[in-house]
């Protein structure tokens, strides 16, 4: 266990110190050794994963092996500067996730998406407006109308101040003019419980993190906050279908360090989606409440400046880092 | 009666050779885990996901949860032999049971650390499957609000840790609590004492604190004069005396109840029914002079609270699908991947599995102990294995498990400079043990006070409006006045026997 960890950190960690002297190899000779794909954040969560099952996909499409090496810490900006840092040479590769586009505005760090050459998009995390199951309201409407009566007093919990779902709460209130009191909790899952024990009134979280919950008879869904309905909660209507003109969601991706040869870029870029599109990888981000959405270099990089000009609206108008 | 049925339906499942063998593996590597220091249970588990793939739903749990409560086991051994906890709840251990292996009594806290293990983890696996649901839905009721609470009980029960001195016992709680506001703010995401270094946003890691604090400067004072320190003349007792078993009887029952109910609310840490069941031995004790000086109830009854806390929060995590620690946060994922959602409906539609997986902890105690008490013996021998030689193979070790913490030298360079601010601090004779556990305690306290005042308009008043906080609160007044009353007793008696 411990030595396949340090193995793999000592096999990147050489890789990175002989590959700033070598030459990027000719071309279609790419990859001459192993793939690094550093995850940002700690193992066994599900960024982690999405970036294990695709690294076992992009190893039989490259031929070589892909490792994965987390680093995780300061949301996720430890292990992505280092991928920024690292040679340009396809051979470390970050996973992206969605609060690349958050770090300036929220001055945890320089980077942005400019830093990076996007290889592809894999994953879409979706958010969902939760409360209890015997909460008043039936509807958004009548969440908002109560809402909108009671201002400051609708008590959302969030994954963190700052985080992507505090983000997602944050961008409701902001598009139907109410006032919540938001309530960090460290990650999701301690969110859902204080909403399970009725300490809070809602959570605006990943779908996946509350499926326990609704199943369990405890909570229920108002409704998704992406374009599309959920894959899992067929019957939980969209923001947009119940009259708020909104959507959000959470998303990952790869990247490789600005620079990276378009030779290089393309064969990764290949692999990925190939890896993407494997079954195995539906079966696993269905099951964990995430969707499956696949978009190449080109649009990745477009959808991301877009996201980040979003986001740093959004981030704005929120009180937060002071 | 169901309950009882399915627990022996369960043996069914539990009992097939693949699934024991799986179960034997699990237990296995949670005890190695455990033994190396940085590496803990958490990291262990997810990395052994994907092997589960091809598995059956029933053998990859059984698999990891073994993995979980095997951890715990591990962890004694590294605390009481070489003074390095692998994880928070060993941090307890080591005040006494270090003391105990050199006094060559390492075999006893071993054994009687194995043994209250098993009881503890039977005993709150029997819990789970008898009285688990009922129970989960009272222990939703621990908002930040209780929460909260439950911390200030546990910070006044690090006052009997203190050891001689009022002061450096207070010196080294400040310490602690300064550390745990290191990193992003949890409430607002300022960030505090990061000097723009991104390793630092997420604040420092426990377990390179308590190795660096614990076991480096345990080193380094040894170095002082290699020759002559650590070593005990002869092992005595490799197993735990007939009266000795006796006397530990009271700590390892509280200790199971103890860790029972504590890990039944979400959100806690095993290191708090450690913490609590040490204090109350203590208290409890008609010789509490004995503790800190190799007490073997000081061991018996943490070790047997921190296993039968993974029984406890299993039961958040079956019968609602709660994930109640990181651990069991990977575990919850395990579940997912493998098409299982756990809660009320898992019970009704796969029993089989559930029972399986319960009966499987049983087996998985037992094997534990059939592991663990022979193997105290062999153990406790490392305790007489030459500083000279020792000493680099636990420094190389800890180096290791440092670097695995987050990949980087950076963990590494904590962990050496908390090895000498331990070293400063043990020359100045001010208590390891407080830091901490006010480390872990403040974190916790500082987020659900927070979270209790922005949840209540920026009042205080819920922490007396909840029934449960306020009880709590009340108890923990009782035990402060009690330890602070008891204090200027004892410093009175001192000044009249003997002026200082």
């Amino acid at each position: 266990m411990k030595n396949g960890l340090l193995f793999s950190a000592i096999v990147s960690a050489v890789a990175l110190t002989g590959a700033t002297g070598s030459q990027v190899a000719a071309q279609g000779a790419f990859p001459q050794r192993e793939v690094t794909i550093v995850v940002p954040f700690n193992p066994g969560g599900a960024s982690d994963m999405t970036a294990r099952i695709i690294a076992k996909g992009m190893e039989r499409e490259l031929g070589k092996p892909v490792v994965v090496v987390n680093k995780a810490g300061g949301s996720g900006g430890v292990g992505m500067s280092q991928v920024a840092r690292s040679p340009a040479d396809g051979y470390t590769l970050s996973y992206i996730p969605v609060e690349l586009v958050m770090h300036k505005a929220l001055k945890l760090s320089d980077l942005e998406p400019a830093t990076f050459a996007f290889v592809g998009q894999t994953t879409v995390v979706p958010a969902a407006l939760t409360v209890p199951v015997d909460a008043p309201y039936k509807t958004v409407a009548d969440f908002v109308k109560y809402a909108k009566a009671n201002p400051g007093k609708v008590r959302v919990g969030n994954s963190g101040a700052g985080s992507i779902w505090h983000i997602a709460a944050s961008a409701l209130e902001q598009n139907q003019g109410v006032k919540f009191n938001h309530i960090p909790f460290e990650g999701a899952a301690p969110a859902v419980t204080a909403l399970m024990g009725k300490h809070i009134e809602a959570v605006t979280v990943n779908s996946g993190e509350v499926k326990a919950g609704v199943d369990a008879g405890k909570l229920k869904i108002l409704a998704v906050m992406t374009p599309e309905r959920d894959p899992a909660f067929p019957n939980v209507p969209t923001l947009k279908e119940s009259g708020v003109n909104l959507e959000f969601a959470g998303w990952g991706g790869f990247a490789a360090p600005k620079g990276t040869p378009k030779p290089v870029m393309d064969k990764l870029s290949a692999a990925l989606k190939a890896a993407a599109s494997t079954d195995e990888f539906k079966t696993f981000i269905t099951s964990r409440g995430m969707i499956v959405s696949y978009r190449d270099a080109a649009n990745f990089t477009k959808f991301a400046d877009d996201q980040y000009v979003f986001f740093n609206g959004l981030l704005s108008k929120m009180e937060l880092g002071k | 009666m169901e309950s009882f049925d399915g627990l022996m339906s369960g043996f069914a499942v539990a009992l097939t050779w693949q699934n024991l063998l799986y179960c034997l593996i699990g237990v296995t590597v949670g005890q190695l885990v455990g033994v190396l220091p940085g590496v803990g249970p958490t990291t262990a588990t997810a990395l052994l996901i994907p092997l589960t793939y091809g598995m059956s739903p029933a053998s990859a749990i059984i698999m990891l949860s073994g993995i979980y409560y095997g951890g715990m086991y591990g962890g004694t051994i590294t605390s009481v032999l070489i003074n390095t906890p692998g994880e928070a709840a060993s941090v307890i251990t080591c005040i006494d049971g270090y003391k105990m292996a050199k006094q060559g009594r390492a075999g006893a806290a071993l054994g009687i650390a194995a043994l209250g293990s098993f009881i503890g983890g039977i005993a709150s696996v029997i819990g789970l499957a008898l009285v688990g649901p009922p129970l989960a839905e009272l222990a939703l009721r621990f908002g930040p609000t209780e929460m909260f609470s439950l911390m200030v009980l546990g910070l006044t029960m690090v006052v009997g840790l203190m050891g001689t001195s009022i002061v450096r016992g207070l010196v080294a709680m400040f310490f602690g609590l300064i550390l745990s506001t290191i990193g992003m703010d949890p409430i607002s995401g300022a960030l505090r004492f990061t000097f723009g270094q991104p390793f630092l946003i997420s604040g420092i890691d426990l377990v390179t604190i308590a190795m660096g604090l614990f076991g480096l400067s345990e080193i380094f004072l040894g170095m002082e004069n290699l020759s002559a320190v650590g070593k005990p003349e002869k092992l005595t007792g490799l197993f735990p005396k007939r009266e000795e078993l006796r006397g530990t009887s009271g700590a390892i029952f509280r200790g199971t109840w103890l860790g029972f109910f504590i890990g039944l609310i979400p959100g806690t840490s095993s290191a708090v029914p450690a913490l609590l069941s040490y204090s109350i031995e203590k208290a409890l004790s008609k010789t509490p002079e004995r503790f800190g000086n190799g007490a073997i109830e000081g061991v018996a009854g943490p070790e047997t609270a921190n296993n039968s806390y993974c029984g406890g929060a299993m039961i958040p995590l079956l019968t609602l699908g709660i994930p109640s620690s990181p651990t069991i946060a990977i575990l919850l994922g395990a579940f997912i991947m493998h098409g299982l959602t756990p809660g009320p409906i898992l019970f009704k539609q796969n029993p089989d599995f559930v029972w399986g997986v319960i009966d499987s902890m049983l087996v998985g105690n037992a094997m534990l102990l059939a592991m663990n008490l022979p193997l105290a013996g062999l153990w406790a021998r490392i305790a007489l294995v030459p500083p000279k030689l020792l000493y680099p193979i636990v420094l190389i070790l800890s180096i290791i498990g440092a670097y695995t913490v987050s990949n980087d030298l950076w963990d590494v360079g904590v962990m050496l400079v908390f090895g000498v601010i331990g070293y400063v601090m043990k020359k100045l004779d001010i208590p390891m043990a407080p830091i901490v556990l006010t480390y872990v305690l403040g974190a916790m306290m500082e987020k659900a006070a927070l979270q209790s005042v922005k949840m209540n308009d920026g009042s205080l008043m819920g922490l007396v409006e909840s029934p449960i906080s306020l009880s709590i609160l009340i108890l923990a007044t009782i035990v402060f006045l009690g330890s602070v009353y008891a204090e200027i007793k004892n410093k009175k008696a001192m000044l009249a026997g003997e002026p200082d």
